[in-house]
């Protein structure tokens, strides 16, 4: 595509106003009212796009009896599962903060993923790398990358073709697990392993 | 970007047909697509400016390197005419952000606009500055703007600007810039600029908004993920590192032609760099070959140049502004560290040794810094250095702060971090003094990088 096209967002800059001075004759009432107009209107703009969303969603299930919606949930959440299963029919591999060598409760599964690519010889695999939302972003996506190649290259010696695997580093973009615990972290430090 | 012209160029007397003037500041958000390739004109300014009158013998009023920290009082008498208010704001707000100034409350003045300037009546207010203006519209936009030196009772500049109607801010920013030349006898950077990441219906895309935080704007690039941006010297093109199809490449966006394309993509994962001082080069990181390396790219070319190659990591390098040297990060010594090198990859030596996790280096304009994020007390935070390791300072303290650029001038560096809850832009004095959020609540933004102009 030659022609690209951008989203003009004409945004109101909030002027907080500068330091004010201990001179001051008189209250500034007229100022301080304007700036609470302006603020009013600025902070129009992100309602007016939530409502806009809450609208859409409003739409969609209306028409909708609540039985109908339901199957729709169910029907999406069910391809959410199917792709998942086939995607994840291998677990999730961990590792620790800012560390990219294979652990030791990451063998089984790496012998499990190794002895279905020997039976299965025509599929091939993606190991996508996955770091915690901890370090900062360009790192995490090279550590992330090697996460994806550490598991490749254990997986070379228990007997599968290098060829046989492709890698991408996600970095911390994509979480599995949104929250700020530690626990959570764990989650994200990890390489998924998916079937091609 | 500067264009200081005696008369307007043809381009800019067809720009008002092809740029829709922007809703006044703070009345309302919308969204709009226009053609990119007219987005040039966002980049150009349309004003004349007559230099009236300059006092010759300039004298710096603040010294914006010393620490000291009281502010420089000064008053800005609203200008009239119709676009006056906003014009002062504008003015107001750039001098105030920048932490130097100290503006004077308006309801002290003794003196009224139509007045002609008498130093008396700001003395006993305590302004030092004063600065006066009057605005008339037509069809285009004349504002003319006096800067007065209290203690010595004179003028001491007297501009007029003159633009479209639609560029009110880019010339109340040309007025600033040269209020604040003025005074510190640094340059300004009301009219700079920055690229930045942010996420809209959580897609990650590239923006660019004016450095106060205002005209934020989303260039329509494709791919789900974007990284980074790196202005060019001229600040007429950026690159930036996006997957696509499942591949990490490197792309140029150049402003002059509203075009975008891939300079570099393979297996593994590439992540740019930024330009170095020849214009036509970046440097970049690279695992095309497994193991990790830092590469530099002539883009006309397409021909790429091996500097350093490692077992670990090594990412995120940036070369100083003379072209030397490159700082980078590595994991060679255990934990990402931070290391400089010349740059064809010689004389590598460690330049961070506190903390267990050091990344992020960018240079100052002038290479006599480094900025960068440690982790402390379990968050990431922004901290300085010069180049020879000495001089460790850590400018933030609350939240993790992420992603440092310098400004142009070298005055003020712009990050990100979370510590309202949701990651946003912020800028700061260099010495980490007035922190102050730029992008609006609502926006989750990151990767900023402050044009060069």
């Amino acid at each position: 595509m030659k022609r690209f096209f951008v989203l003009v967002l004409a945004l109101g800059f909030l002027f907080a106003g500068c330091a004010k001075r201990a001179i001051t004759v008189q209250p500034e009432q007229p100022v301080a009212a304007k700036e609470e107009v302006q603020k009013a209107t600025t902070s129009e703009a992100p309602k007016a796009k939530e409502e806009k969303k809450i609208e859409v969603k409003k739409v969609e299930p209306a028409p909708v009896t609540k039985e109908e919606a339901k199957k729709v949930e169910t029907i999406s959440v069910k391809e959410a599962v199917e792709t998942k299963e086939s995607q994840a029919k291998f677990e999730n591999i961990h590792f620790d903060f800012d560390k990219y060598d294979i652990r030791d409760d990451a063998k089984p599964v790496l012998k499990v993923v190794s002895d279905w690519l020997i039976k299965n010889r025509k599929n091939k695999m993606l190991l996508e790398g996955h770091c915690d939302e901890v370090g900062t972003n360009e790192y995490n996506l090279a550590l992330g990358e090697r996460r994806a190649k550490s598991a490749r290259d254990y997986l070379v010696t228990l007997g599968v073709a290098k060829d046989r695997f492709e890698m991408i580093s996600y970095g911390e973009e994509k979480p599995l697990c949104k929250e700020q615990t530690n626990e959570c972290w764990q989650k994200n430090r990890r390489v998924q392993f998916v079937i091609k | 970007m500067s264009i200081e012209a005696r008369s307007q160029s043809p381009r800019a007397t067809r720009s008002p047909r092809r740029i829709r003037p922007s809703a006044d500041r703070g009345e309302k958000s919308e969204v709009r697509s226009i053609r990119l390739k007219f987005f040039l004109v966002i980049f150009s300014l349309f004003t004349i400016h007559f230099s009236l009158f300059t006092f010759a013998d300039a004298k710096v009023y603040i010294d914006i390197t010393s620490p000291e920290k009281t502010r420089f009082p000064i008053a800005i008498q609203e200008f009239n005419g119709a676009e006056g208010k906003d014009i002062t704001d504008i003015i107001r707000n750039d001098l105030d952000i920048t932490g130097f100034f100290m503006c004077i409350d308006k309801n002290s003045y003794i003196e009224s606009p139509a007045q002609a300037f008498d130093s008396k009546n700001w003395r006993i207010i305590g302004a030092e500055a004063v600065i006066k203006g009057t605005v008339s519209v037509d069809q285009n936009l004349s504002v003319r703007v006096s800067l007065y030196d209290v203690f010595d009772g004179v003028e001491i500049l007297r501009k007029e600007y003159k633009g479209q109607r639609s560029s009110i801010r880019q010339i109340a920013h040309a007025a600033a810039n040269d209020i604040y030349r003025h005074i510190t006898g640094e340059d300004g950077i009301f009219r700079t600029k920055a690229a930045f990441i942010a996420e809209d219906e959580d897609k990650k895309g590239l923006y660019i908004m004016d450095w106060d935080g205002a005209e934020i704007k989303r260039l329509g690039i494709r791919g789900d993920f974007v990284l980074q941006p790196h202005w060019s010297k001229d600040g007429t093109k950026i690159v930036y590192s996006s997957e696509r199809s499942r591949q990490w490449g490197i792309y140029l966006l150049d402003f002059t032609k509203m075009t975008e394309r891939k300079i570099f993509s393979s297996n593994g994962l590439n992540m740019a760099g930024n330009f170095f001082p020849n214009g036509d080069e970046i440097v970049f990181s690279s695992s095309k070959d497994e193991t990790y390396g830092i590469y530099s790219l002539k883009i006309a070319e397409s021909k790429i140049t091996r500097i350093t190659s490692g077992r670990g990591i090594d990412v995120s390098p940036s070369v100083s502004p003379d072209g030397k040297q490159i700082v980078l990060v590595s994991d060679r010594g255990g934990s990402p560290q931070i290391y400089i090198m010349s740059s064809k990859g010689y004389d590598v030596r460690r330049l961070t040794f506190e903390g267990f996790y050091n990344t992020s280096p960018s240079w100052s304009p002038d290479g006599k810094r480094i900025i960068f994020v440690g982790r402390n007390a379990g968050k990431n935070q922004i901290f300085i250095i010069a180049p020879d390791g000495s001089g460790r300072t850590m400018l933030t303290d609350t939240g993790n702060n992420e992603d440092p650029s310098f400004s142009p001038n070298g005055g003020f560096i712009i990050f990100s971090s979370d510590r309202d809850g949701i990651k946003g832009i912020y800028i700061m004095r260099a010495n980490g003094e007035s922190q102050k959020k730029i992008t609006p609540a609502w926006l989750k933004a990151s990767n900023p990088k402050w044009s060069p102009n």
